[in-house]
């Protein structure tokens, strides 16, 4: 285990094109056409500092009456089984699809703190079907930060705490760089393929369908700035409370005092002390991991909708110019 | 013992020899009068005798346990009282035998039978029973109890027979009592009635014989039972005593000095005193006997040879008055003496001094007369009260040297010489006739012709008012005669003149319209040093009455400049329901005068809580939340206004509910595509949502389902069916016929409706027009093309509709600027983000140490366009629990109101 930390931690994520595949045949299959996120187990080796991954297998659906169903023996079964077939069976981390980016959230950050908990280079790989679907291929690589680590291990998310680690929604996770590699066959094929291909399909990432996605996306996004913005109210009433709570106990305080000085005057013992605390109870001011998680989600939001106007900015002006060159000849 | 030797040793000797003789009679008869008799003598010997074992023994064990009965009876100690009893009880069982033999000794008898008595008596006196303790009671009532079942089954036929015939007894204890029991004598020197000894003291001797059994206990039980009725007899005249001359204190000196009458008064109060007691629910005798003596005696007031003068009448009427308000007095005779004294008084010209101040009383009395405030007058004393009133004024009226006043102290009367003066005020009896007459109205049936028979005494109300008004102004005070001129006003305000109302402007004004008269007292308030209450309810009088008669402006520009929906929240709570009153007024004025919007305003609050009825005290609702305790419900009634004044709710609704559909149906076409609706009236679309939710929707019957009918029609523009559903036979009836030019406001409707349904018309379908022509909407709308213009012109210049308006050809070209979907999502969003961001500054500020939480409303303000103006709209109704004070909510409201009309009265001075 030392060896391993001392290491350099792993710069980037090489993607064997037969996970790909069979991501997206599990998102296909079983997604519904991307709305309903799968998970799997992504299994692999570290070479370096780049994370290979060499297979993975679907986390098998199981209705909610199937409460004997066990999911890590599956999941022991399985690596040996894989191993029986001499396949890579090192876990390396697991995957999940999600739908117009909707991924940063408490579970995701649990089960990847459990996963980098126990296995440190482990990463998650987040796959949008939809954007597949659309001509861009669209597998992320993610981990949680060693800040993020330290935050989430001593579980306790209160403004305080969040202050002292200095914790943002941008420094929860980091992104890996993932690399796609083939074997030089499979290379081969593609090339072979990409000369059958009819000329019109190849265009088809111009497609301009942007209202749509946007309209979507904008959805999404005011949800969150709904929440977001309960969460803050939530907050706010909390700090109004303490406020209040303060002013009493000061109050309380003086009025103590002058009882104290009147008491001296008249030589009578002063009142006993007695626990503040017990009298006003601190407030529990409320957890304030969603609101980063929230936060991250916008951020996440906006990135995309900043990303896909860009692209579509420029094929706008693409086409814009291409039917000028067509207008003038 | 020993004394029983020292008296006895003469007696005994008298009677050993007739014993004998006695013995042979007694024993035949056995009646238990005659062995009682026997006892006595026993008794005797007994005390001589202590040779006689037993029997004696019990016989005294029994007289003296009575004796003690009796000392604990005096002091009503209940406990020990029973415990003697009992223990008389099983003294009794003892002294079976004996009594088998003997009979029924007399002495046990009477006592029981004084027992009882004394158990009736105690219990029948509720006062002292709620005030002795517990434990006290506990003893007392089985004491009733043990008493009542002990005699039932053992002594029934004795008791009884004593009760025809008690004087026996009596006559028994006095022989015993002289002889035997020195100590006794004092409770005996008290009955004074005894006959004389009877022959039965012989007995002694034959007691000796027949002793062994029952003799010992009759004797006992005899001497008790005598003491007891002594004691009795004692007991109540002492405090016939002490209650006369305790309670009566000055009156009852007072009758004395009257000489002879009094005496005899006295004693005929006497009889009727009993009566009283018996009939007096309390059951309080020991007060009646205070009290009923004086009035009771009716029969003649003076003397036949005493001299009626001023003095003697003014003692009387001392007297009869100082016995007003005490329990049990009888309101009616007193009453009756009060005239009859009057008549006396005038009969034997004492002068107007007296007649007044009589008048002044008898008035008084007759307001008295109900002890409950709940309870109106009887119609004849109502009857009596007015024209005693009316007299009086008048006699006031008539004689300017009569001064009256509440200021002037009872020393300083004058009832004799010239400059009278009289104490009392007249005003307060105008007000608290007033008073009467409303409770009197508000006890009968609405719908019935008694309620017809009471509001015609309105007039003679209105005319007595008006000539103390008269009579005020000469003689009054300021403060009086503002008093009075409220009356005035309040008996004025709500009643429509039609003669005040313009046609024309050109039309000469009359003369003697309520207007001015309002206007004349009204402005009086206004100027004088008046209390603010006062004042504050002239003001809404005046704005009532401008309201109720069509002035449309002047009703306004007093309701904002007084100001008052700023503080009306303070005042109390008839000032309140006024407010309430004249605003529903207000709105209704507004309705006719074609000022949809400022008459939503001013009704919205008052219908939206769906508690119009209780909010102008016009009937009490079911209260759902918490029940109405019985006072509150009792104090919530008598604030009701009597029917002739009720503000006709269904027409309020229904005005409501038209002027919400003519601002509210274009509102929602304009608003089809805003992401959060407001609303601008949410009891309008609560009545829309409850007639959706309907399976089956019939032709409308109700006023409300016409107003919805209307209203679906109107939302398709179809402006002709609207105006059919609004304007119909049905409704007409209902609801537009009451108003005072009801075609006026027909026509007025169907003008608002045809240019709200053009307005509608255009906000739903402009879409799936590139241009319209003015002139097929002139036609569809029937109205004239300027109207058209002019509708639309507004419409382009507020930005509701995205057109212009071509001259040539008379079009309106539409730009089709409806945002995107996108759009408008994205506009959403900014929206949002506003909000996140505002709340973030919140935690900052929070932060950095400002408190800022106060003018978080200011922001709220400035952010949504539309909602802002939408809140500038709401005006304040005071509402609260029960009419109580009015919460914060209404407070805000008020506020609203006020800032609004502010804007608007000085927009409007200056269009001026």
């Amino acid at each position: 285990m030392a060896t391993r930390k001392q290491r350099a931690p792993v710069q980037y994520v090489q993607l064997d094109g037969l996970v790909v595949l069979k991501l997206i045949k599990h998102c296909q299959e079983e997604g519904a056409g991307g709305t309903d996120l799968v998970q799997g187990v992504l299994l692999g080796l570290v070479v370096d500092n780049r994370l290979e991954i060499t297979n993975c297998f679907p986390f098998p659906r199981h209705s909610e009456d199937q409460e004997d169903f066990n999911e890590v023996q599956y999941q022991m079964e399985m690596m040996r089984n894989l191993r029986h077939v001499n396949i890579d069976h090192l876990h390396v981390g697991w995957y999940q699809s999600t739908y117009f980016g909707t991924f940063i959230n408490r579970p995701l950050i649990d089960s990847q703190y459990n996963y980098q908990d126990s296995i440190e280079e482990s990463v998650v790989l987040i796959y949008d079907p939809l954007k597949t679907t659309q001509g861009f291929l669209s597998v992320k690589a993610y981990r949680l930060t060693p800040a993020m680590m330290k935050f989430h291990s001593e579980n306790d998310f209160t403004t305080e705490n969040i202050t002292k680690h200095g914790m943002t929604f941008d420094k929860m996770f980091e992104e890996i760089p993932v690399v796609t590699k083939n074997s030089h066959l499979v290379n081969s094929l593609l090339c072979n393929l990409e000369e059958k291909d009819k000329e019109a399909d190849k265009f088809n990432f111009l497609d301009l369908a942007t209202s749509s996605m946007l309209q979507k996306n904008l959805r999404q996004l005011m949800e969150c700035v709904d929440a977001t913005t309960m969460d803050i109210n939530k907050y706010l009433n909390c700090q109004r409370q303490i406020m209040r709570q303060q002013q009493a106990k000061q109050q309380y305080l003086q009025k103590r005092q002058q009882d104290n000085a009147m008491r001296a005057q008249r030589g009578e013992p002063p009142l006993p002390e007695e626990d503040l605390n017990k009298l006003f109870k601190p407030l529990q001011s409320p957890p304030r991991l969603d609101c980063l998680l929230y936060s991250g989600q916008i951020d996440n939001y906006c990135q995309q909708i900043s990303s896909f106007s860009t692209q579509s900015l420029g094929k706008l002006f693409m086409a814009e110019s291409l039917q000028n060159d067509g207008q003038s000849n | 013992m020993s004394r029983f030797f020292k008296a006895g040793s003469d007696s005994e000797s008298e009677t050993e020899s007739s014993e004998d003789d006695e013995i042979i009679q007694q024993r035949p008869s056995a009646a238990p009068v005659q062995s009682r008799t026997f006892q006595f003598s026993d008794d005797e010997d007994d005390s001589r005798r202590i040779v006689r074992s037993a029997k004696d023994k019990r016989f005294d064990e029994m007289t003296n346990i009575i004796q003690q009965m009796k000392n604990h009876k005096q002091i009503k100690d209940m406990a020990n009282v029973l415990n003697d009893f009992e223990a008389l009880i099983k003294a009794a069982d003892k002294a079976k035998k004996v009594i088998q033999e003997e009979g029924v000794p007399r002495f046990f008898i009477r006592c029981l039978f004084d027992l009882e008595e004394y158990a009736n008596e105690c219990w029948e006196d509720k006062e002292w029973r709620k005030s002795i303790s517990k434990n006290n009671s506990k003893s007392f009532t089985s004491l009733r109890q043990k008493l009542k079942k002990y005699i039932r089954e053992k002594y029934e036929k004795e008791v009884n027979d004593y009760k025809e015939n008690p004087d026996h007894g009596d006559d028994d204890k006095r022989d015993e009592t002289p002889a035997p029991q020195d100590e006794e004598s004092e409770d005996e020197v008290d009955t004074p009635v005894k006959a004389p000894v009877k022959p039965k003291l012989p007995a002694p001797p034959v007691i000796k014989k027949q002793l062994p059994k029952s003799m010992d206990d009759d004797d006992d039980d005899d001497d008790d039972i005598d003491w007891d009725s002594s004691d009795d007899s004692v007991e109540s005249d002492i405090d016939d005593e002490q209650f006369d001359t305790g309670k009566l204190t000055a009156e009852y000196f007072l009758k004395k000095s009257d000489s002879g009458t009094s005496k005899k008064e006295k004693k005929r109060k006497e009889p009727k005193q009993m009566k009283l007691e018996e009939t007096d629910e309390e059951g309080d005798w020991e007060e009646v006997k205070g009290g009923a003596p004086l009035i009771m005696e009716r029969p003649k007031m003076f003397g036949k040879d005493q001299e009626i003068n001023v003095d003697a009448v003014l003692k009387k009427l001392y007297e009869i008055t100082s016995a007003r308000g005490k329990k049990g007095t009888d309101r009616n005779e007193q009453i009756e003496l009060l005239k009859e004294l009057r008549e006396i008084a005038e009969t034997n010209n004492l002068g107007l001094g007296i007649d007044v101040k009589l008048y002044f009383n008898i008035i008084g009395a007759i307001f008295d007369y109900n002890p409950n405030t709940l309870t109106s007058m009887r119609n004849d004393v109502w009857e009596s009260c007015l024209s005693y009133l009316q007299t009086l004024l008048n006699i006031l009226i008539d004689h300017p040297e009569v001064n009256v006043g509440e200021h002037i102290k009872e020393d300083d009367e004058n009832l004799t010489e010239a400059p009278l003066y009289v104490r009392g005020c007249f005003l307060t009896l105008v007000e608290k006739m007033d008073e009467e007459f409303t409770k009197m109205l508000q006890s009968c049936d609405a719908h019935s012709t008694e309620y017809v028979e009471r509001l015609q005494d309105e007039r003679q109300v209105c005319d007595i008012l008006e000539k103390t008004l008269r009579y005020l102004e000469i003689k009054g005070t300021t403060l009086e005669i503002s008093r009075i001129y409220l009356k005035r006003i309040e008996h004025l305000y709500y009643k429509f003149d039609t003669s005040c109302v313009y046609t024309g402007d050109n039309e000469p004004k009359k003369e003697g319209t309520s207007e001015q008269t309002m206007d004349k007292l009204c402005k009086f308030l206004y100027t004088s040093e008046t209390p603010d209450r006062l004042r504050t309810r002239a003001i809404l009088c005046h704005i009532y009455h401008h309201a109720l008669h069509n002035r449309w402006f002047q009703a306004r520009d007093l309701m904002l400049m007084s100001h008052l929906q700023d503080n009306i929240g303070h005042s109390d709570i008839p000032t309140q329901l006024l407010y309430n009153r004249t605003l529903v007024q207000l709105g209704l004025c507004a309705f006719r005068q074609g000022n949809i919007r400022d008459a939503h305003n001013a009704l919205v609050d008052i219908q939206s809580s769906n508690r119009a009825k209780e909010l102008l005290a016009q009937g009490l609702l079911p209260n759902r939340q918490n029940e109405r305790t019985p006072e509150q419900e009792k104090i919530e009634k008598r604030r009701l206004f009597p029917y002739h004044m009720h503000i006709n709710l269904e027409l309020l609704e229904c005005v409501y509910l038209v002027s919400a559909m003519l601002l509210e149906i274009p509102f929602m076409a304009a608003h089809e595509m805003d992401v959060r609706r407001r609303m601008i009236s949410k009891n309008f679309h609560h009545v829309m949502k409850m007639s959706e939710r309907q399976t089956l929707i019939g032709p409308p019957e109700s006023m409300r389902e016409h107003v919805v009918a209307a209203s679906k029609s109107m939302k398709t523009g179809d402006w002709k069916a609207c105006k059919n559903f609004i304007i119909n036979d049905k409704m007409n009836a209902k609801v537009w016929d009451l108003f005072f030019q009801p075609d006026k406001v027909r026509d007025m409707i169907t003008v608002k409706i045809q240019e709200e349904s053009l307005r509608t018309y255009l906000f739903t379908y402009s879409n799936v027009y590139d241009t319209l022509s003015l002139h097929t909407l002139a036609e569809m709308f029937e109205l004239d093309m300027s109207v058209v213009h002019r509708i639309i012109s507004k419409m382009i210049i507020n930005e509701e509709l995205m057109a212009s308006l071509a001259e040539p050809t008379q079009t309106v070209i539409m730009h089709r600027t409806e945002p995107s979907r996108l759009q408008s999502l994205a506009l959403q969003l900014s929206d949002k983000f506003l909000t996140l961001v505002e709340n973030n500054e919140r935690i900052l500020e929070v932060k950095q140490g400002i408190y800022p939480f106060q003018n978080k409303r200011d922001r709220n303000d400035r952010q949504p366009g539309t909602s802002a103006a939408f809140q500038h709209h709401t005006q304040g109704v005071v509402e609260g629990e029960g009419y109580g004070p009015p919460t914060s909510k209404s407070v805000t409201n008020n506020q609203h109101w006020n800032r609004r009309n502010n804007k608007n009265y000085s927009r409007e001075s200056r269009n001026y």
